[in-house]
């Protein structure tokens, strides 16, 4: 049905190959890492990248096996951008349906919170949860989700009030449905492909900010597997080893051109299937 | 006197906007503190050993009094002292500030004009040229199936384009122009041996104020890279942006009254459909301020390049929290008087909110 006629877009095909791929080795990453990511050999050190030999990518400055912390690395961006998406969006919906469904003073008071959130860089606001929850995975979820909840509610929010003023939602009301009911029947489904978008595209958004939060060391242990670390520490050997660097980059803009293609693609088929309605 | 009417309600409409600006520095304010003095378990405990800072920050109190002391030291100018830097912030505010304010200004200029080169170029590609544009009601006589193709295979480059980060142009700079080819210089502002003069912080402007060329033209070489890094994520945003304008002026009635009045393509090009996309490209500015300065976050640090990203980044490595709060609250106060100068703008060149 209709995700069968999404696939047919090319963005949204190749969007969906990118994220499968990074998704798939991230996954599978303990059983083909051809090393522990975290095992040092400090007899090699630095060495380029050779497909044939150990080290498929090389090592770092530690003697790390550089393919095994890219395939490691996908695990912790996915672990982090996944629910971090997922949570801003439970949250921001949730908050945004309140706000477009019930009006006045919900409304208002919602209305307010995002702006004050959006007052605050975004980037900036989630550095400083971070710096006040603690480093790890698990509070730099909590503060994508703290922060990011606003771009969902702010662009759903304006939704939501379009589709309350159809007469399929008055339909319902005078057929005695419950509030939640005319929500969840009336109201939800017809904003859920702009949603999926929206998801997509936060996710490819959550990846930077793990890659920007691991690249100050602010995020994870020093020890673990993070493309944003490998990148930073990828940068000192650019002569010796430059698939330290240039590995985890190119991981990096997979994975969000994946996600921005697929948000994109699925986007543009949602215009077209407005269009379609209307005429 | 027909006249002062609507200059009154002008100033009422500005003292209510005041009024809502304060609302939200105050709202600001409060979710700063509550995310740096209550989150934390102790937000004094990396400090501990400095033993005056618990008193200085008042952290005895009681959360609502700590608010409070907190406001009164604001707004008496009194942004706190750095524990690490052991210098007043407001001194480091001074020079990090027009630092940071003036790398967004520059890297907004880069995205606007590559925005509007590159929105000009896609339009082109769509409709093949001017003439063609904006055939009313019918779509566009212009487009063809390889307008489309070509339109769309643009459009997928340039979303391929958006999904790089600063933080990798930036890198990507580095190694092509600084290391690989030599010619740009990439760490920090000025070059070794010039004197960095100091009267209104933005750098380009005091070079010029002190009458120093070199100094100058050093600065204005330091700038490239990282503005370019930073402006060109943020170029596709203005270049859809402005094609979607140029569709729809090229199809308003205005246009058509133009090409009656027998003017070139050129002249309706320029003088009316490019206006129209101004007011959308601004808000475009406006919502993507803050964005822009967290992009340059990273950007500063990968340039060495002495703004508030990289002051905050270092205070946060040190655990230095008032140069923490003074830095978050700086970055606020930018896009708030961002907002408010686009708002002001925005009335300026439209005259539909004026006319009420």
């Amino acid at each position: 049905m209709t995700v069968l006629r999404w696939l047919r877009s090319g963005r949204v095909l190749a969007g969906l190959l990118a994220v499968a791929l990074v998704l798939a080795l991230a996954v599978l990453a303990p059983a083909i890492a051809p090393h522990d990511p975290e095992a040092q050999d400090l007899t090699m050190t630095l060495q380029p990248a050779h497909l044939g030999s150990a080290y498929p990518l090389g090592t770092d400055a530690l003697g790390r096996c550089v393919l095994s912390r890219l395939l490691f690395g996908a695990r912790l961006a996915l672990s982090v951008a996944i629910p971090g998406a997922l949570g801003a969006m439970l949250l921001g919906a949730a908050l945004a349906y309140a706000a477009g469904y019930l009006g006045g003073r919900t409304d208002r008071l919602i209305g307010r919170a995002v702006d004050a959130v959006t007052l605050f860089p975004p980037l900036i606001l989630i550095l400083i949860l971070v710096f006040a929850l603690g480093a790890g995975p698990t509070n730099l979820v909590l503060a994508i989700v703290l922060v990011d909840w606003t771009r969902f509610c702010r662009v759903l929010r304006h939704e939501v009030r379009v589709v309350v003023q159809r007469d399929h939602v008055a339909a319902a009301r005078l057929l005695g449905f419950s509030h939640i009911r005319t929500l969840a029947i009336e109201v939800v489904p017809a904003t859920l492909p702009l949603l999926v978008t929206l998801l997509a595209l936060e996710m490819g958004i959550a990846v930077v900010v793990e890659a920007i939060v691991s690249f100050l060391g602010l995020g994870v242990q020093p020890d673990q597997a993070a493309w944003g670390q490998m990148i930073a520490d990828g940068r000192t050997a650019l002569h010796q080893a430059p698939a330290n660097l240039l590995a985890p980059a190119a991981a990096i803009l997979v994975t969000v051109a994946g996600f921005n293609l697929l948000g994109d693609g699925l986007g543009r088929k949602l215009a077209a299937r407005l269009v379609e309605d209307r005429a | 006197m027909a006249r002062l009417a609507p200059c009154g309600r002008r100033l009422l409409a500005i003292a209510q906007r005041l009024l809502a600006i304060a609302q939200r520095l105050l709202t600001v304010l409060l979710l700063l503190f509550i995310v740096l003095r209550v989150l934390p378990a102790d937000p004094a405990a990396p400090a501990a050993e400095i033993g005056a800072t618990r008193q200085q920050t008042s952290l005895d109190e009681a959360l609502p009094m700590q608010f409070a002391i907190w406001l009164g030291w604001l707004v008496q100018g009194d942004l706190g002292h750095s524990s690490h830097l052991d210098r007043p912030v407001a001194g480091l505010l001074a020079e990090a500030l027009p630092a940071t304010v003036e790398l967004a200004i520059l890297a907004s200029s880069v995205a606007v004009l590559l925005g509007v080169a590159g929105g000009l170029v896609l339009f082109a590609l769509q409709w093949g040229g001017w003439q063609g544009a904006g055939g009313r009601g019918t779509g566009g006589r212009g487009t063809g199936r390889r307008g489309e193709t070509r339109a769309a295979l643009a459009e997928t480059g340039t979303m391929l384009l958006m999904s790089i980060p600063a933080f990798l142009w930036a890198l990507l700079f580095i190694l092509v122009f600084g290391v690989l080819l030599a010619a740009m210089p990439f760490t920090g502002r000025l070059d070794p041996g010039l004197s960095r003069p100091f009267i209104t912080g933005f750098l380009l402007l005091d070079t010029l104020l002190v009458g120093d060329p070199r100094a100058f033209l050093s600065a204005a070489r330091h700038m490239v890279l990282p503005a370019v890094a930073l402006g060109i994520g943020f170029a596709p945003l203005v270049m859809r942006v402005l094609r979607a304008s140029l569709i729809e002026a090229y199809q308003a009635d205005y246009i058509l009254q133009a090409r009656l009045r027998g003017l070139s393509e050129e002249q309706v090009l320029l003088r009316h459909a490019l206006g129209h996309a101004a007011l959308p490209t601004l808000g475009l500015l406006r919502a993507q301020c803050g964005l822009l300065l967290g992009a340059a976050v990273l950007v500063e640090v990968i340039f060495a390049y002495p703004g508030m990203g990289r002051l905050l980044v270092d205070a946060m490595r040190n655990t230095d929290l008032s140069v923490i709060q003074g830095v978050v609250l700086a970055y606020c106060a930018v896009v708030l008087s961002a907002n408010v100068l686009i708002d002001g703008l925005h009335l300026l060149l439209n005259p539909r909110p004026r006319a009420r």
